[in-house]
């Protein structure tokens, strides 16, 4: 029995359609003409966001009226979304992004590290964040000393050689 | 062009101590990501980017390129064994010699598809060798509409092909082709949907895309989706070595296997799936015994691995003599080129021959690199696929991460990451191939150059498309690539009426 509306797919059409709008309004100031070509930069905004529009309202089509072909949608809402797993490599990345100038980059790869194993269900915290310790610290000398790049060295500069 | 002396110049490139580091280096990364699953031979190469400002043309490109083909070795194990494809051209492999393993015949599966490989690698380079002189040559003769509309025919094969929908595949191409519209526009200096970000002026990095959507995307999928998923790995037991039967069976295979894959790789279709489909679908009508198939015939790992193969070496020959890449590992190949400045195409055969040659030449050496790794050492790989998954992804992401951060220094471009990830998420649990997005993110900016080059010439008139009959033809052949597969299902044999 196929579902008569699957709700993921009707919000991903949409959301092509909304990319597809922004596409075009993005692109609306710039102009279409100009130079040998009669082609300025904003030909190519028109052209994608059109199409984009016109492919997302295909697959709204195709999401109302039976569901996208050749996807088994049944099965995939059969396996429940583990949003804690989600909600753990975000948390991951973002302390990444907060903490990798002032932490540093060997304490935002320990904290990421341990993150994505708790989201795989590793409940082995000490060792998790023993390992990433151990992997951010060989990256940081590799790329430090061996390479001659710059990864910020954080909180961690003083006891650093 | 003189084949002889050029590829010979090559081998003189190819062999120096410095360069077969870089092959060596290559194809043993290769292998290892292509052994190991939710990191593929894409987002390696992306990570590597970065070299290209420290180590020469010559040598960065041979490890990209061994890199690439060495993951179609790799790939082959993890199927084998695990029975979960590591590459999308693997499925085959996993189906048929997943079987062979459960049947305590790991070892022959290995080392026909080791062999197989190497085999089909070595002759889709002495085609890719003997090949290019004949494409480039007609390369010279094209102009920008000719061009443009080769690349309109790349992005329809590449969103058509790969996947099972072609409407979400051009979505995901279209996707790709607004995010190549990101930054400065090359010929008017305007900004474009930078949004006042000043990052976002110089574009965003194909790094960050590829490293988005293939392994934060895949961790994020695998993660919340396939977690629960339980996976067993099946043991080598016995010998490697493969019987005299088994031999007798497998080298016609390979040979056809080859032949298939070659040509579907060299012409710009992308997508090694088909070819290895096909394979399989004919060594089961030529085999003696097509019930053992499906129950682990040799035959089914043989033929499909040296398509496989062979379609990845085919692959260079558009990529290397006109620029265009099929798939998304050629694609960043391509803009690994571009960092030093360079564009593969028909010139780059005569402005740095020697740079190509050489490339090719360690093909030659890689694939005896490989068949070593591959066959002798193959329990060695077999260890990687112990790490468990937990610390696996979490190193992948530490990767993922530092690459991407590290290529600008630049916060913002971790939590574009993370966008872009979860965009790699959705688009995995709706269906949406990704690849499309890479190759429409690089091939769209010099597709639209190629357009506006040609509607220079024609003052404005887009009729320069349909008057040069090269590029009308070749434009026809977009529109049938698209229409087909809706024919098909319209019309075809097994058509619902609608």
């Amino acid at each position: 029995m196929i579902q008569p509306r699957p709700k993921g797919q009707i919000a991903v059409s949409v959301g092509v359609l909304v990319l597809g709008m922004l596409v075009l309004a993005g692109g609306w100031d710039l102009s279409t003409g100009g130079g040998y070509a009669q082609v300025g930069p904003g030909v190519m905004p028109r052209i994608v966001g059109t199409v984009l529009l016109l492919l997302g309202a295909m697959l709204l089509r195709e999401a109302l009226t039976g569901g996208f072909h050749g996807v088994d949608e049944e099965a995939e809402v059969r396996i429940p979304m583990d949003w804690k797993a989600f909600a753990w490599i975000t948390a991951g990345i973002f302390l990444y992004g907060f903490l990798v100038e002032r932490a540093g980059f060997i304490i935002a790869s320990t904290l990421l590290f341990a993150a994505v194993a708790r989201s795989f269900a590793s409940r082995r915290w000490l060792s998790n964040l023993l390992v990433g310790l151990a992997l951010g610290a060989f990256i940081f000398a590799v790329f430090n000393y061996g390479l001659g790049l710059n990864l910020p060295a954080g909180v961690l500069g003083p006891v650093l050689p | 062009m003189d084949i002889w002396p050029q590829l010979l110049d090559g081998f003189t490139i190819a062999l120096t101590l410095q360069n077969l580091m870089w092959a060596l280096v290559g194809v043993t990364l290769g292998t290892a990501v292509g052994v190991l699953p939710g990191v593929g031979p894409a987002v390696t190469v992306a990570l590597l980017l970065p070299i290209t400002t420290k180590v020469d043309a010559s040598g960065a490109l041979i490890m990209f390129a061994g890199v690439y083909y060495g993951a179609m070795y790799g790939g082959s194990t993890t199927s084998i064994l695990l029975n979960t494809p590591g590459e999308s051209a693997t499925i085959i492999t996993a189906l048929e010699g997943n079987q062979m393993a459960r049947k305590g015949r790991a070892g022959p599966a290995l080392a026909t598809s080791a062999i197989g490989s190497f085999i089909a690698g070595t002759i889709a380079t002495i085609g890719l060798t003997f090949l290019s002189p004949v494409v480039v040559e007609l390369g010279l003769k094209f102009g920008p509409p000719e061009y443009f509309a080769l690349m309109i025919v790349a992005f329809t094969t590449v969103s058509s092909v790969l996947g099972d929908s072609s409407l979400r595949g051009i979505t995901s191409l279209f996707l790709g082709l607004a995010i190549g519209l990101v930054g400065i526009d090359n010929q008017t200096g305007q900004a474009r949907f930078a949004l006042g970000v000043p990052q976002l002026l110089d574009g965003i990095e194909v790094v960050t895309i590829a490293v988005g959507l293939f392994a934060v995307g895949e961790t994020m999928y695998f993660a919340s989706k396939m977690n629960q998923v339980q996976e067993k790995l099946e043991a080598i037991s016995g010998s490697i070595w493969m019987k005299a039967e088994d031999w007798k069976r497998s080298w016609k295979p390979w040979i056809r296997g080859t032949l298939i894959g070659f040509p579907f790789g060299s012409i710009p279709a992308g997508g090694a799936e088909i070819p290895t489909f096909l394979s399989y679908a004919i060594e089961k009508k030529l085999a003696k015994n097509p019930e053992e198939f499906g129950h682990g015939a040799i035959e089914g790992v043989a033929g499909p691995e040296a398509a496989n193969n062979a379609s990845s070496t085919g692959a260079m020959v558009p990529l290397l003599t006109l620029g265009l890449p099929t798939s998304a590992t050629a694609a960043i190949m391509l803009s690994a080129f571009q960092q030093y400045g360079l564009q593969p195409g028909p010139l780059l055969f005569e402005t740095n021959s020697a740079l190509v040659w050489g490339l090719i030449a360690s093909f030659y050496v890689g694939n005896v690199m490989l068949l070593v790794l591959n066959l002798p050492m193959v329990g060695l790989w077999v260890k990687l696929l112990a790490i468990p998954k937990p610390q696996l992804y979490a190193g992948i992401l530490v990767f993922a991460t530092m690459g991407v951060y590290g290529m600008r220094q630049s916060p913002f471009d971790v939590f574009l990451l993370y966008a872009i990830g979860v965009a790699g998420f959705l688009m995995r649990r709706f269906g949406f191939p990704t690849a499309p997005v890479v190759v429409g993110m690089i091939l769209g900016p010099l597709a639209e150059e190629q357009m506006r080059r040609a509607l220079a010439i024609s003052q404005g008139s887009p009729a320069i498309f349909v008057t040069h009959p090269i590029s009308a033809g070749l434009l026809a052949v977009a529109v049938a690539v698209v229409l087909a597969p809706w024919l098909w299902r319209r019309f075809g044999p097994g058509s619902r009426p609608a």
